[in-house]
């Protein structure tokens, strides 16, 4: 038997995203102090990332993935797609602090948000969504790298795991997401 | 935005058909906790299994609040002790479940988890599978995942594995000594045996079924799962196989946090044999692979060496129920 026929790669890219279930949903503080809930975003396509500023090494890779992407998406983003990054270093990453590390990164906040909160908020939510994270010496996190696809009705919809995805494919769920939440818009507005 | 009338035509066939499908059914029944907060798992001597162990936080994360262990050996101990209902899942070669099935035990195969584990050591006597003929072999006990694998290995090449070959039972540990002393030929090891021999310098690795092909083009371990639970508790099911597919990614991904949490839970004794193993097995990669013909090429080596009368495609069609895979090999990327 052939490796061709011995190895099946994953042919699924024009089939709808499947329903993982309810987004986890969370209410934390943006780089510029207000309140923000998943709530709030309803409508809108959300990726969720955990990462944070004082990374060194693979954060930053992460974030200008989605730097990448955000201009990729042109007019969507902001409008119909908007970037959650949630830090898992909430008693260094203020408000301030994650403020500075989006300008560095060239993050566009009309369709990204920087979030923190308490310890206790940060730990309850890596919890939900699935991300493990430890402090360990010398002020780095140690912290599972997840980013989570939401739906405009608030359904996690994808996950990516570590860093090497492919961004062309993330683009494409992004954009089918898009569609679907179109498509769903306009038989509302008939109905 | 200006929208031509057949693309509105579109957009409202794709909702139409979202409706059609229950968009918010479905969605409400993906996010149904499990039915069952209770799962019982198999622990083998092993650690290429490691998934099973790292995913033991995000089995929390899926609802379930009370995850426990029996012990076997590896191989159609483990299998048996699903069928049985000692244990509801393990992670688990192929191989042996497939005997078991043959058997009519009501066991399934689920997914596959990674690629080869096992290495084959030997003396300067075997370079060789072909060299194994005559030859002194040890594994931990007959019908065990080490005789099983072995034995198709044989088969494949046109041995009889049941009289070309002279199997002799030891624990692992005294299998090491043994091959150290020259007093058997060749040994099958897994993780973190392989690791062990290759750190002493003991033998030298004939076959690796993570590198050498036909057996690097196959999963080596998958999930399975006891069928009737798997029947009265779907949810349960594809909460346990999400856990433990993002576990191998993680063991492919946080090779370093993954064997730590081996080791700190108890699992493994040795942190570089556990971080080697991490990186030695193709964790991470099941995405890539079909089950399916995973299945049908072990049925296949199973009938070639006499230990199975059931037609490859008679297995294929009772092993598995791969629909929470194929459902989680796009809800999971990477």
């Amino acid at each position: 038997m052939s490796l061709g026929t011995a190895i099946t790669v994953c042919a699924e890219a024009d089939e709808a995203l499947p329903l993982m279930g309810r987004a986890p949903a969370f209410a934390l503080t943006t780089q510029d102090g207000t309140r923000l809930t998943l709530d709030d975003l309803r409508g809108k396509v959300v990726a969720v990332t955990f990462i944070y500023t004082s990374c060194a090494d693979t954060c930053p890779i992460l974030t200008t993935k989605m730097a990448v992407l955000q201009a990729r998406l042109g007019g969507d983003f902001g409008q119909r797609v908007f970037f959650a990054s949630i830090t898992v270093d909430p008693e260094r990453d203020t408000p301030a602090a994650l403020k500075s590390y989006a300008v560095r990164h060239g993050a566009d906040l009309r369709g990204w948000v920087f979030l923190t909160g308490t310890p206790a908020e940060i730990r309850q939510i890596a919890k939900r969504y699935g991300v493990y994270h430890q402090k360990l010496a010398r002020g780095n996190v140690d912290h599972t790298f997840l980013t989570s696809l939401v739906d405009s009705s608030g359904i996690l919809r994808v996950q990516y795991l570590g860093v090497r995805f492919d961004p062309d494919e993330m683009l494409r769920d992004l954009q089918s997401l898009v569609r679907e939440g179109q498509a769903a818009d306009a038989v509302r507005s008939q109905r | 935005m200006l929208q031509t009338r057949r693309e509105f035509v579109t957009m409202l066939t794709m909702a139409g058909a979202s409706d059609a499908l229950g968009l918010e059914a479905r969605s409400a029944a993906a996010d149904a906790p499990p039915e069952i907060k209770k799962i019982r798992l198999v622990r083998i001597p092993g650690i290429c299994i490691a998934p099973q162990y790292v995913a033991e936080d995000l089995l929390r994360t899926e609802g379930f609040t009370d995850v426990s262990y029996i012990q076997t050996p590896a191989g159609i101990e483990a299998s048996r002790a699903v069928a049985l209902g000692d244990a509801d899942f393990t992670i688990i070669f192929s191989a042996p479940v497939i005997l078991n099935i043959e058997a009519g035990a009501p066991v399934v195969l689920l997914g596959g988890v990674h690629v080869g584990c096992f290495e084959l050591f030997a003396t300067e006597r075997v370079h060789s599978i072909r060299d194994l003929k005559g030859k002194r072999v040890a594994v931990q006990s007959l019908q065990s995942s080490q005789h099983i694998f072995l034995s198709s290995m044989a088969a494949y090449v046109g041995l009889d594995p049941g009289k070309d070959i002279n199997w002799a039972t030891y624990p692992s540990a005294e299998s090491i000594r043994l091959l150290a002393e020259g007093k058997i030929d060749a040994f099958l090891a897994f993780p973190p045996e392989a690791q062990e021999l290759r750190a002493r310098k003991i033998g030298h690795v004939v076959v690796n079924s993570g590198a050498d092909r036909p057996w690097s083009q196959y999963l080596c371990c998958m999930l399975a799962g006891n069928r009737e639970f798997v029947r009265k508790n779907p949810i349960a099911t594809k909460r346990v196989l999400r856990a433990i597919l993002k576990a191998s990614d993680l063991c492919a991904l946080e090779p370093e946090r993954s064997a730590r949490t081996v080791i700190e839970k108890g699992y493994a004794t040795n942190y570089e044999y556990a971080l080697q193993t991490m990186r030695d097995v193709t964790y991470g990669k099941w995405r890539q692979y079909n089950p399916e013909d995973t299945v049908r090429f072990y049925a296949l080596r199973l009938h070639e060496a006499g230990m199975i009368k059931s037609s490859p495609q008679k297995i294929v069609g009772q092993a598995s129920d791969l629909r929470f895979f194929k459902e989680l090999r796009q809800e999971l990327k990477n």
